[in-house]
Order: C-alpha cells, then structure tokens, then sequence
C-alpha cells in the first residue's frame, strides 16, 4: 500500500511538472502571449472572451507565483481554455471527445500486439537459434526500427489504395448515423482494421524482444533444470515455469511503452484520419490552436500516469514480494 | 570492432548505415538537379530524366532524397550524441555520488520517464514555430536522455564496486577523474547501446515531427518530404513515388541502425544471440549443463 501511495504521490508531481512546463512557454514568447496565440491564428475574439481566457492561463494581475497559483487551479478545476479553431468550444470537450476514439483504439492494439509479441518471444526463447527464432527476431527488428509514420503510410497504401480492401480513413462511414446499431458497429471495426494492423505492426516487435530477452536470462536458472529434471513436459516448463517468471518484467516494460503508444497513435491517427487525440492535435497545429496544444500535454500526461498506476497495481498484484512492502 | 564485424547482423547494418552516409556526401555528383528548384513538370511518374520521378510542384525526387539524408543523418547523430551526452553525464554523477544528489537526479529522470515524449516536443515545437532541424535536434538532446540516464546509472552502481574503483579512491583521486578515467570506460557497452537507440529515436522524432507540420517546411530532409508529399494528398492522386520515396529511405536507416544495435547488445550480453554464434555458445552450455 504504502508503494502505490507513494508512486501516487510521485505521478501528482510528473502532472505539476507538465503543467508547469505549459505555464511558462507561452511566458517565454515575446509580447502579450495571450494575444499572440490568437492573432497568429487569425481568431477574432471578443474582449470579455479574452479576459476568461487571460485568467485561464493564468494572466492575472499580480506576482508570477500568484499567476501560477491561479493557472493550476483552473486546471485542477479542469478549464484548459476554449479552442481557437473550435471556438468558443472549450477545449476539455474538444479533447475529450476524441479521447475515446484514441483509448479505443490505443486498447485494443495494445492488449492484441501484448499478447501475440509476448507469446512469439516465448516461443522464440524455448526454441533459440531454430529457424523460428531467427524469423521472430529479424522480423521483430524490422518492425520496431521502422517509423510509425512509415508503417501506417505503407499499409495505407498497400491494403487502403492500392488493393482497396479497406477505407482509406475516418473511423466509421460518414454517412451512417452513430447509433449503437449493428450496422454502425460494424463499420466502426471494419474503418478500424488498417490502424489496428498498423500499430500492433509498430508495437509486436518491443514486446517480442523484451520477452525473448528475459525467458533467455532465466532458462540457466536452477528451477528450470530442476522442472526438467522431475520429467515436466516442455510446454509446462516453458509456460509455467519460466514464461511466469520472465512476464514480471515485461509488465513493467509495458509501462515505459506507453509513451511510445502513445506518440505511435497520434500519427497512425494523422494519417488514417482518424477522429482522435492525435488528429485533432494535428488539426491545432495546422491553425496554431495554442489551448488546444497545451491541453493535450495534459490530457495525454494524465493517460499515461494513470496508465502508468494501473502497471504499477498489476506489479503488486503480480509480484507477492511487494504486497507487504 | 574485430566481433562486430564478425557478427552478421552488425554487418549488414553497418553496410546500410554507410551506404547511406556515401550517398549524402557524395549527393552533388549522383544528380545535376537542384533539391529546391523545379526541375520538371508537376508529379511526375519516374522515368529516365527524374529516376524517382518529381514532386507536386515538380522538384526532383531523388534529388530531395539524398541532399534530405544530409540533414536526416545530421539531426540524427547530432541529437544522438547530445542525449547520449547529457544521459551518460548524468547517469554516471547520480550512481557514483549517491545520496541527495542521486536522489534529487533520479527524480527527475524518474518525472522525465513518465512525460510522454512525443506530446512534450509537440507543444515544444509549437511555440517555437518553424523548428528548424537544428532546433529540433537541440530540443530532442534536452527531453530524450531520461532512459539512458536511468541505465547508466544501474551499471554505475555495479561498476562502482569493484576494486579498482575502491583503490583509486584509496589513492585519493579526485571524483571527476574517477568518474570520468575509471567509471566511464567500464560503462562503453551501455554507453554504446545508449547511443545508436538515441540516434534511431532522434531521427524517427525529428521526420515524425516534420510530418506534422512542425518543421521548417522550406528545409529538405526526409521529414518535410513525407509532410509535402501528405499535404499534397500523393496517395491519392497516385504519386506513390513522392510518399514511398521517403518512406523507404527512413526505413533502410532505421533497419540499418537497429541491426547495429541489436548486434552490440547480443555481444554485450552472448546468450541473446541466434544463428551461428548461438549454436557454438549452446554447446558449451549443453556439454556442461546436460540437456538445457
């Protein structure tokens, strides 16, 4: 208990940070950075409008530390401002609409590629230096060094325009009304299939490594040499005595993925047109929509440490040697 | 080095890598064309004139490619090292001295971990404007070195152990020579592995954020091409060479860098290996260990 009060503690601190870093660069830019965020975007805004917005990041009369104060509490309160191109939308529905699209789809292809790497780096561990092996790691290679951007334009391309197997962007079809229907399901899995392909290609190969890397590191160990010995068949040796052991630090290498997750959406979402965080950010900076910019710091910081804690409840879970710590 | 020809992996990557490097210096004599002016009408398919065809607006696409590895390969060693740099002093500071100022560098490190990366650089480079690819790799050197100080530091503490570490000490050694005459040559390894992971991260980061319009548009690299190509919608016009162009180009290097880097860690740590050296290594282990 006390470590997850403690990693708690730690993650509030992470989020103050990032929030700090956006209350001091637009204090970086020079002029009046409120009115520079807008005029570059070619916004018109009424003045009351301007003086909400002054006091939501923090543009108050007073001390820097009394700006400060007041800049986190309205994002404690959860006003990030309103968005330029949206305006007057504020930006936590602007974001919070699309979050769900990018936690749908950032889930999923996380808990599919997880599965599969994991199993294929365990197999590819049991049976190292077999032609299995060699395929599993090269391709694994192959798919973590090629960029996101890359994967999902090749894929967009080959399975999108050139086979014109699946649509070529959008998550459902604009044409059909949302509605918990059979149809509109439907569609929402058949537009999801080229992104799910794409980032389950970007994220396989960590996960395959991390666990071929640590089933290798264990199989010397004595309790295998010893399962084998008792005459345990090799698929219960290989799934329930070492496969058990080397997934304690995959999980936690799944916690330092996230970010990686994370980035590897926003740009599948650009490029599928996908109605999520990544597009919408896309969209912001095309018109220099700064609120919209920062807020998604923040929302996408608060994924990941939330993300991150359910990690960390796992590892408790998982690992008995630190439930009494 | 004598292993690291030796090993397949690390061969054929390096083969790529300098391939590539030849490529970019030597870009002034593979084509007469300049990478910016408009050489030819617009999109055009490859053909004898423009071997990998033209851009909407009718540059040179080959021409774009290897005066763009110029400025990919720069940011990527450039900002490569400074990550490298900054994770490797750091981690190096906080295993060896240990107490506050360990505690006070691990937090941040700890706090710099858990800030999702790419985010960060995008509001980074939003209020920045029209980041030129020295600005991008200068920002990457200054939110990337988190890991490689995290790993750093874990050998640091192993390293620091050992006797000769303790005899120099004995001998009265200043700490900066320790740290910099008898810790660091023994951490080379994880140095080494830090490095080309960060130059792969910088280069992906650099053309990830060019295509998504936060570059300078009028620099050529392989990331402004991707973000010209987009926006100039080439799928779906049909210039796949104007998008696959890039593409490619970004994902030899990355395989290039990665089988380099794999090979390094497989000949820091001998049981990762698969194919030939692994079956020489598993005898060993067999003949000693019976049936493993």
């Amino acid at each position: 208990m006390a470590f997850l009060l403690r990693r708690l503690v730690f993650y509030m601190a992470a989020f103050i940070a990032a929030a700090t870093i956006n209350f001091f660069l637009p204090r970086l830019m020079p002029g009046d950075p409120v009115r520079l965020m807008f005029s570059s975007a070619g916004a018109e805004l009424p003045p009351e409008s301007l003086a909400a917005l002054k006091l939501t990041f923090g543009f108050v009369d007073g001390p820097l530390w009394q700006q400060y104060l007041t800049y986190l509490g309205s994002i404690f309160t959860g006003d990030l401002g309103r968005s330029i191109k949206y305006f007057p939308l504020p930006v936590t529905s602007v974001l919070g609409h699309a979050l769900v699209w990018t936690v749908g789809l950032m889930g999923t292809a996380t808990i599919i590629s997880f599965a599969l790497g994991t199993f294929l780096g365990i197999v590819a561990a049991w049976r190292r230096g077999s032609r299995f092996d060699v395929i599993v790691s090269v391709g694994a290679i192959f798919a973590t060094s090629v960029p996101a951007v890359v994967t999902s334009l090749i894929v967009l391309f080959i399975f999108g325009f050139t086979l014109g197997w699946f649509p070529n962007g959008y998550a459902a079809d604009p044409s059909l009304d949302p509605a918990f229907s059979f149809q509109y399901i439907g569609s929402i899995i058949y537009h999801g299939i080229l992104p799910m392909i794409t980032l389950c290609t970007v994220l396989i190969g960590g996960f395959t490594v991390t666990m071929r890397n640590n089933m290798i590191n264990l199989l010397g160990e004595d309790y295998i040499v010893m399962a084998r010995a008792k005459g345990l068949s090799d698929r219960h040796v290989m799934l329930w005595y070492a496969a058990r052991n080397a997934l304690l630090p995959t999980v936690s290498s799944l916690a330092i993925a996230i970010g990686t997750i994370l980035g590897g959406s926003l740009v599948t979402e650009v490029v599928y047109n996908y109605p999520g965080l990544g597009n919408i950010l896309y969209q912001a900076i095309l018109a220099r929509d700064y609120p919209v910019i920062q807020g998604q710091l923040l929302i996408m910081t608060a994924t990941m440490l939330v993300a991150n804690f359910i990690v960390d409840v796992s590892y408790v879970l998982l690992d008995p040697r630190l439930k009494g710590a | 080095m004598k292993s690291l020809l030796r090993n397949r992996k690390a061969l054929i990557g390096l083969v790529i890598i300098l391939l590539i490097i030849l490529m970019a210096i030597a870009a002034p004599l593979l084509t007469q064309y300049d990478p910016n002016a408009r050489t030819g009408r617009p999109h055009q398919p490859p053909s004898m004139d423009h071997i990998l065809g033209t851009t909407r607006i009718g540059q040179d696409v080959f021409a774009r490619l290897i005066y763009g590895a110029r400025t990919s390969l720069a940011v990527g060693f450039g900002a490569g090292l400074l990550i490298t740099a900054v994770g490797t002093a750091l981690g190096i500071i906080s295993g060896y001295r240990g107490g506050k100022t360990d505690e006070v560098i691990s937090f941040f490190t700890n706090m710099v971990l858990v800030v999702p990366n790419l985010p960060l650089l995008l509001v980074l480079a939003a209020f920045i404007g029209q980041a030129s690819p020295l600005v991008i790799a200068l920002i990457l050197g200054a939110t990337s070195w988190a890991w490689g100080a995290r790993v750093t530091r874990a050998e640091t503490l192993s390293v620091k152990q050992k006797d000769f570490v303790k005899s120099a000490e004995m001998m009265g050694e200043p700490q900066w020579r320790i740290m910099t005459f008898e810790i660091f040559p023994n951490v080379i390894s994880i140095v080494g592995i830090n490095f080309i992971g960060s130059v792969i991260f910088a280069i992906i980061t650099e053309a990830t954020l060019e295509f998504l319009g936060l570059g300078d548009p009028r620099a050529v690299s392989w990331g402004t091409m991707l973000y010209n190509a987009q926006k100039a919608s080439a799928l779906s016009v049909g210039a796949w060479w104007d998008i696959l162009t890039p593409c490619f180009a970004l994902a030899f290097l990355g395989i290039g860098m990665s089988l380099l880097n794999f090979a390094v860690d497989e000949i820091a740590n001998p049981r990762l290996r698969t194919g030939n050296h692994l079956k020489r290594w598993s005898l060993l282990v067999r003949s000693g260990e019976g049936r493993l």
